[in-house]
């Protein structure tokens, strides 16, 4: 009887998918999704199917439809992430800190821990550089609009360090400075921050790109530095074989790097 | 080396030179404005679109779009990556508004007469090169479904009807639609090449 209701409940995973279902029927299939994650991958790929439906009865929209949603984009304040930033944060800060101290002990008796491209004694550094801009990043900031900003960067940033295959790297920017990377391939993003970059003239920024299989993707735009230090920036959508570069364009960002990379570093 | 990335290779799809559209929503959920103007030129006309035809009546579906592009706007941070493609997302979205406006009170007189309707004729309209490419294969695909199958998923998606008002309109069992709805998905997501 059990097993019966469950296979029943199952069948309804097209019907969800298709938006089909009566709230009731969907509070409970969504109940059981919960606790069922072959059926949730089921009802993740007929979704990407829907969406197909979707894309094929696609029709071009007025001019008058941008105009509006434009206009009311001004003035629509945004959701921060669901889970709660604050916490997920300190808790991104405090297993921050302790690979933070693990990589400067582990540099004290000879490295052996030392990750793949990773070197302690700078790690260790860039760790505290890393902590430092957070800091100092959310005390400049003041209105609630970049505290909202602040949030969701602190809530991406803790997906990234938090992640179980979080893996730290630092290099030398040319030019001067140093970039530090924490990368999860789980969460298919990195963290990207720096210190002592050369200072740009107002017209221009740095911007971080991905670089692999997919192409060439803008990935963020570093922050103005902070004593010296841009607070972390995160950039998702990584995929295996790609390569982080970081260039100088005008501070509207360049859709492709126009000018030669001043950091290159295999992930 | 290509400038902006190419779209996620599914089989059979045209590889475009569009920014990642996952990566556009990261930033959107930043706040940033210029990120969100390029989600726009890759999503409006899916959800333009599809909520036409669920709606089917170009006033409310321009009311409606907004609201489904305002909702992209103010929700972009919940986007979660690991949870499908954002494209996906923003289908999910739109057909979900669609089908509360069309199951609202508000629309429920209009529902009978639309029922009677044949669907739209949209041959007329212009699509765009990319749509029209997917409209052929989906509806090669459509075709190669079982009738009650092809039938079930068309009034669900494209006409927001409940399973069991798909059962009532094609006077079939509830359970036999359930299962038709996720079989012929099934198909539809195996011909589609659909990971």
């Amino acid at each position: 009887m059990a097993r019966n209701r469950r296979a029943d409940l199952h069948t309804l995973a097209g019907a969800y998918a298709l938006n089909a279902l009566l709230p009731r029927d969907r509070r409970r299939f969504e109940r059981h999704l919960a606790a069922c994650p072959a059926c949730a991958d089921e009802v993740r790929s007929l979704r990407e199917t829907a969406a197909r439906l979707a894309a094929a009865t696609a029709v071009p929209p007025s001019a008058r439809l941008r105009e509006q949603v434009f206009a009311e984009v001004a003035r629509t304040r945004q959701l921060p992430p669901a889970a709660d930033p604050a916490d997920r944060s300190r808790l991104a800060r405090a297993r921050w800190a302790a690979a933070a101290r693990r990589r400067a002990a582990a540099a004290r008796a000879g490295g052996r821990a030392r990750a793949r491209g990773t070197r302690p004694l700078v790690a260790a550094t860039a760790a505290v550089f890393l902590i430092a801009a957070v800091v100092f990043g959310s005390m400049a900031l003041t209105t609630q609009h970049k505290l909202n900003l602040a949030q969701n960067r602190d809530h991406m940033l803790a997906a990234v360090l938090t992640a179980p295959d979080a893996k730290m790297m630092t290099a030398q920017v040319r030019g001067g400075g140093t970039a530090t990377i924490v990368m999860s391939h789980d969460t298919g993003a990195l963290a990207f921050s720096s210190a002592g970059l050369p200072r740009l003239p107002s017209r221009e920024a740095y911007e971080l790109w991905l670089m692999g299989p997919p192409g060439t993707r803008s990935a963020a735009m570093l922050p103005k530095p902070t004593h010296g230090m841009t607070s972390p920036v995160v950039a998702s959508g990584l995929r295996t074989g790609d390569m982080v570069e970081l260039t100088v364009e005008p501070t509207a960002g360049a859709p492709h790097p126009t000018t030669k990379p001043i950091l290159l570093m295999a992930l | 080396m290509a400038d902006g990335s190419v779209h996620p290779g599914r089989p059979g799809r045209p590889l475009r030179q569009v920014p990642d559209l996952a990566i556009l929503l990261n930033r959107v959920g930043r706040g940033d404005e210029e990120a969100f103007s390029a989600v726009y030129e890759q999503v409006a006309a899916t959800v333009f679109g599809l909520v036409l035809r669920v709606l089917r009546d170009p006033a409310q579906a321009e009311e409606v779009a907004q609201e489904v592009l305002l909702e992209i706007w103010r929700t972009a941070s919940r986007f979660e990556p690991g949870r499908g493609s954002p494209q996906a997302w923003v289908a999910m979205i739109a057909h979900r508004r669609a089908v509360d406006r069309v199951r609202s009170a508000e629309a429920a007189a209009r529902r009978d007469d639309r029922a009677a309707q044949p669907p739209p004729d949209y041959d007329g309209v212009a699509e765009a090169v990319e749509a029209k490419l997917e409209h052929e294969r989906v509806r090669r695909c459509l075709g190669s479904l079982t009738e009650l199958q092809r039938e079930s998923i068309v009034l669900a998606y494209y006409g927001g009807y409940s399973y069991p008002e798909v059962a009532d309109l094609l006077g079939t069992a509830l359970g036999t639609v359930k299962t038709r709805m996720r079989d012929g998905l099934i198909r539809l997501r195996d011909c589609l090449g659909v990971a």
